[in-house]
């Protein structure tokens, strides 16, 4: 019987860089500033008050 | 004084006057405005997420926010609010100065208020009937409004939210440094966001106001009720 594998590609959160697991309290929005980017901070960072900066324009939040 | 010194002083007056005005336009209120509706004046308390936008401590052990960095953030945070369905922004307000203005703020957009108590599974709760899905939330005050934030980190909603120097960044997307506790301060600030979100829409013309003026979106509350 054939082994069937699959792979999960998990997004990254802006600010610290690690997987955001799925069902966690993470949220995306695009960049206040420009709008063309996609911020996704993860449930930790978002408790901490992390800075999150967009690579396009260098907006810094929060 | 010789013409040539005369000369220089007509100089440096005109050049003094030409960085005031390009310091005024730069900003989406004349400075005086702003100072003295008292945006500028955060508390005694500090914290280490606040420092970023602190001006300086004024010799009473009052710490003084930048304007320049709360006007600066009044235009990205209404740029970020534009890109939203007026529907789909929520604003809560625990404060009961904070409650009229933004009453008069979703009244201008069409956001939905959240004045008063925030019920808990507003957001959250499925089985609630009256709960609101909201793709962003706007609070008064991360504190007093802390219930509204907890339940927007759980549904995964941005929050922006109205900062003073006592306040921390947990929970928070987006930080408007401001004085979230002054009557005036706070019908400022709702105006302010109000009229650049009409304006980054494109229905309300760049040199235009709003219909309201700020003592509209002030709170009105009688001496009764102030004295307790």
């Amino acid at each position: 019987m054939a082994e069937r594998t699959a792979t999960l590609t998990l997004v990254t959160c802006t600010s610290c860089g690690k997987p955001i697991p799925p069902g966690t309290e993470a949220t995306k929005f695009l960049c206040p500033n420009c709008g063309e980017i996609l911020i996704r901070r993860c449930a930790k960072c978002r408790k901490f008050g992390r800075l999150y900066k967009c690579p396009k324009c260098g907006f810094a939040g929060p | 004084m010789s013409d040539d010194e005369e000369i220089k002083d007509e100089k440096f007056g005109k050049e003094e006057e030409t960085t005031s005005v390009s310091i005024e336009e730069e900003l989406l209120l004349p400075r005086d405005t702003l100072l003295s509706a008292g945006i500028h004046i955060g508390t005694r308390m500090k914290t280490r997420d606040t420092e970023l936008f602190i001006y300086r401590v004024r010799p009473d052990g009052l710490f003084v926010l930048d304007v320049k960095k709360t006007d600066e953030r009044i235009r990205v945070a209404a740029k970020f609010l534009a890109r939203f369905e007026p529907s789909k922004i929520a604003a809560a307000a625990a404060r009961l100065y904070a409650q009229e203005p933004v009453r008069k703020f979703c009244e201008v957009t069409g956001a939905i208020p959240v004045a008063g108590r925030f019920i808990p599974g507003l957001l959250s709760n499925p089985l609630y009937p009256n709960r609101i899905e909201p793709d962003v939330l706007i609070v008064s005050d991360p504190r007093a409004d802390s219930q509204a934030v907890r339940e927007a980190s759980s549904v995964g909603i941005p929050v922006v939210a109205l900062c003073s120097t006592d306040n921390e960044f947990s929970g928070v997307d987006l930080v408007i440094p401001t004085n979230n506790k002054g009557r005036r301060a706070l019908a400022v600030i709702y105006w302010l966001l109000a009229r650049q979100i009409l304006r980054e829409k494109g229905e309300l013309a760049p040199d235009k106001d709003l219909p309201l003026t700020i003592e509209d979106f002030e709170a009105k509350i009688s001496r009764e009720e102030e004295g307790g």
